[in-house]
């Protein structure tokens, strides 16, 4: 019986000594840039600068970019969701339900966050005029070219229509040896949406309208779709290509353009293995338009930060939020989102930034920076799903581009359904 | 000299003594030390499959954090599902083919490692190494295998001939599911190749030598002699490899994710996109149900072999 004692004894020390570890610090902060061996670094260094500024020490979580979807929603079954996350824009509308998230305009008021931030950026993280979280970096995912491979092809300018696109990856492909000259997602449904949205727009489609209904059955989606498809048995595009595969491929001369954001400066410089040198090969380009005199398009893309609190209430005291007003201050955003390669979300720091030669290119580059038309839905992942599936179905020839754009439309057309009625 | 008393009742006994005797009392201790054992079932099987069990009759998604009961609304989804049910035919066929690739391999192998040469020690050791190497490592390894660009798989099938230019084995429905079912073979050939080995050992020596005097080859022997010695083995061992394969979502999840579209897309992995790709819970766990469910025949078969101690 002592024994019995003495080991519950030790379980309840142990429980209470791990629950005082686990609330050491101030608060927690789930990250997936914290999971980039790139980046690591840089949300590190502004963890500790926080720490001397406020003396409020943050437990960074670090999750993939893939996992973080999977932990928040486990977490918020589970009650241990973290006090601030960060999210893909894309992602905001699947979590906007949670009943503990922070409506930011209550904490800061909605006069000071549209005076501070930039509006596409405030946009972001505002779903039903609630301010759900605070953009953290922005900027749009758009093409991007690697000069040296473009010179190695005798490739002087960047294409601007698809017909000059489709020569110049022709060039690429007879002339850089065992090189894909557009590394096209044709693989992980979340990768391919982008590259399929991008086309789509392209050819002047949509996918879904802005009251939610399916509107991929048409003709200019068939036709972007054939496009794709074409690159595909051109050997302009390869199979089993993700984004970081296109990174990889792009930054060791394998490859001459793919979709991205401006982010991907940073991953470029580690991925070549020549740091900033390979700055000189990074030529952020507008999208090639269908004929001449189109816009060029792009999707917005941004980083946001969410808070989580008892009640969705929080007040600018807590360190929490003392954590978001630090993290979008000028001395940050300045830093950090360089650092990120990406553009600040404050329009004090914008201004700073606003001679920096390679964001100032991708600005230039970014033309009609569209709203991604899938993930403002809280179906945003089965659609993204359907999508995937089918374009990979038609691209790897399974099924034809027609057949493909039907399917399509009927599986999209039932998954809203469904997700209007669950709301 | 000291007389023995016959009557028990006069030896001085503990009080505690009456409480069912020596046996009740070793059957309590039985049960004490079985508590830690079934209290750790409770905690990570038993609750969890009557949680999923329970959510089965809920509607729950991710847009509505509190669950709605549905009843057997979400099993009554399924029989009109065409993708679950593919994923059944998917798992079908996965299992057949890796527990038999399994078997043939496993013994084959066995009986190599069963012949006297040198370095057969060493050799069986690095026979292991599958068995220790993380499944997620394993599927990796083989990822990089049959990858279309730096796979060794096509610059070997290059330089023999057999084709002309890359392959993307992992885009095509037949070379994706080869592609797992491999890996789960190479996985498993150290476990089955144990067992057999361990089978092997015990063979009368005398009766294969016996039959090679009669001029028995080496099929006649495998047939009439090895096969029928090791069916204790061989019916235990397809049992767990179709329990294991049934199982399997690691390596099939990160060697293709289920794709290319939904070709390796087993009960395992429909399960795992149902709840954390498309946080549609409830439908994940009827699903999850159905595929505990296709688990139990071969779980009753073997726990029926083990209670009969075969």
């Amino acid at each position: 019986m002592n024994v019995m004692k003495n080991m519950i004894g030790a379980a309840a020390t142990a429980l209470v000594l791990g629950a005082g570890a686990a609330k050491a610090a101030d608060l927690s902060y789930m990250s997936f840039t914290y999971a980039e061996e790139p980046n690591k670094a840089a949300v590190q260094a502004t963890l500790d600068d926080f720490n001397k500024a406020e003396k409020l020490t943050v437990e960074p979580l670090g999750f993939a970019w893939g996992d973080m979807q999977k932990n928040i929603f486990l977490r918020a079954r589970s009650k241990t969701l973290p006090d601030i996350a960060q999210l893909s824009e894309r992602w905001l509308p699947t979590f906007a339900a949670l009943d503990n998230l922070v409506d930011l305009n209550t904490v800061y008021g909605k006069d000071k966050l549209e005076a501070a931030f930039a509006p596409d950026a405030l946009a972001m993280g505002n779903i039903g005029g609630k301010q759900l979280a605070l953009p953290l970096i922005s900027g749009s995912i758009g093409m991007v070219a690697n000069k040296e491979v473009l010179a190695k092809a005798g490739i002087a300018d960047a294409p601007k229509t698809i017909e000059d696109f489709k020569k110049v990856m022709v060039a690429v492909r007879d002339k850089v040896p065992n090189s894909v000259p557009y590394t096209m997602a044709t693989k992980n449904n979340g990768s391919i949406l982008i590259d399929f949205m991008v086309w789509n727009w392209v050819h002047g489609g949509r996918i879904i309208d802005d009251s939610g209904k399916v509107v991929i059955d048409s003709k200019e989606s068939r036709d972007a779709l054939g496009f794709m498809v074409s690159l595909m048995k051109d050997r302009l595009a390869a199979p089993e290509i993700d984004r970081p595969d296109s990174r990889r491929l792009l930054a060791q001369g394998a490859s001459a353009f793919y979709l991205d954001a401006p982010q991907t400066r940073t991953f470029l410089r580690d991925f070549s293995g020549k740091g900033e040198a390979f700055d000189a090969n990074v030529l952020p380009m507008p999208t090639p338009v269908l004929k001449s005199g189109d816009k060029s398009v792009s999707v917005q893309w941004g980083h946001l930060l969410v808070q989580f609190a008892n009640g969705g209430k929080a007040k600018a005291t807590d360190p929490a939020d003392k954590f978001l007003t630090y993290i979008t201050s000028d001395p940050v955003q300045t830093t950090y989102t360089l650092k990120m390669s990406a553009l600040p979300v404050t329009k004090s720091a914008r201004s700073a930034v606003a001679n920096d030669a390679y964001l100032k290119n991708w600005s230039a580059a970014t033309g009609d920076a569209r709203r991604n038309e899938v993930g403002i839905w809280s179906n945003a992942a089965d659609l993204t799903n359907i999508i995937g599936e089918e374009v990979q179905g038609a691209l790897l020839g399974q099924k034809s581009a027609d057949d493909a754009i039907k399917s399509m439309q009927t599986r999209l057309t039932t998954s809203m359904e469904k997700a209007k009625k669950s709301e | 000299m000291a007389v023995i008393e016959n009557n028990p009742l006069a030896y001085p006994v503990s009080p505690k003594a009456n409480r069912g005797g020596l046996k009740a009392g070793q059957n309590r201790i039985g049960l004490l030390m079985l508590l830690p054992a079934a209290l750790a079932f409770a905690a990570v099987i038993l609750y969890p499959f009557l949680s999923a069990l329970g959510l089965s009759l809920f509607e729950y998604t991710v847009v509505m954090m509190e669950p709605r009961y549905i009843g057997l609304q979400n099993f009554a989804k399924i029989a009109t599902d065409a993708d679950v049910w593919a994923a059944f035919w998917t798992t079908a066929i996965y299992v057949a083919l890796t527990t038999a690739g399994t078997l043939v391999a496993g013994l084959g192998w066995a009986l190599i490692m069963n012949q006297p040469f040198a370095g057969r020690g060493v050799l069986r050791s690095l026979s292991l190494l599958p068995w220790v190497l993380p499944s997620t490592v394993s599927a990796f390894i083989w990822g990089w295998i049959f990858n279309s660009r730096y796979g060794v798989l096509n610059a070997f099938l290059m330089e023999l001939g057999v084709i002309d230019f890359p392959q993307a084995w992992l885009s095509t429905p037949q070379g994706a599911m080869l592609a797992v079912v491999l890996t789960k073979v190479w996985l498993s050939i150290p476990l089955f190749m144990s067992f057999f080995l361990a089978g092997l050992q015990s063979l009368d020596k005398e009766q294969i030598d016996a039959a090679r005097v009669d001029g028995a080859g080496n099929w006649a022997v495998l047939r009439d002699h090895i096969l029928p010695h090791l069916r204790p083995v061989l019916i235990i061992v397809v049992v767990l490899g179709v329990i294991g394969n049934l199982q399997q979502f690691d390596t099939v999840y990160a060697l293709t994710g289920g794709g290319p579209v939904r070709a390796t897309t087993v009960l395992s992995v429909e399960v795992y996109r149902r709840a954390f790709e498309q946080w549609d819970i409830g439908f994940a766990s009827a699903v999850g149900v159905l595929w505990v469910c296709s688990l139990l025949p071969p779980a009753f078969f073997y726990l029926r072999m083990l209670v009969k101690g075969n």
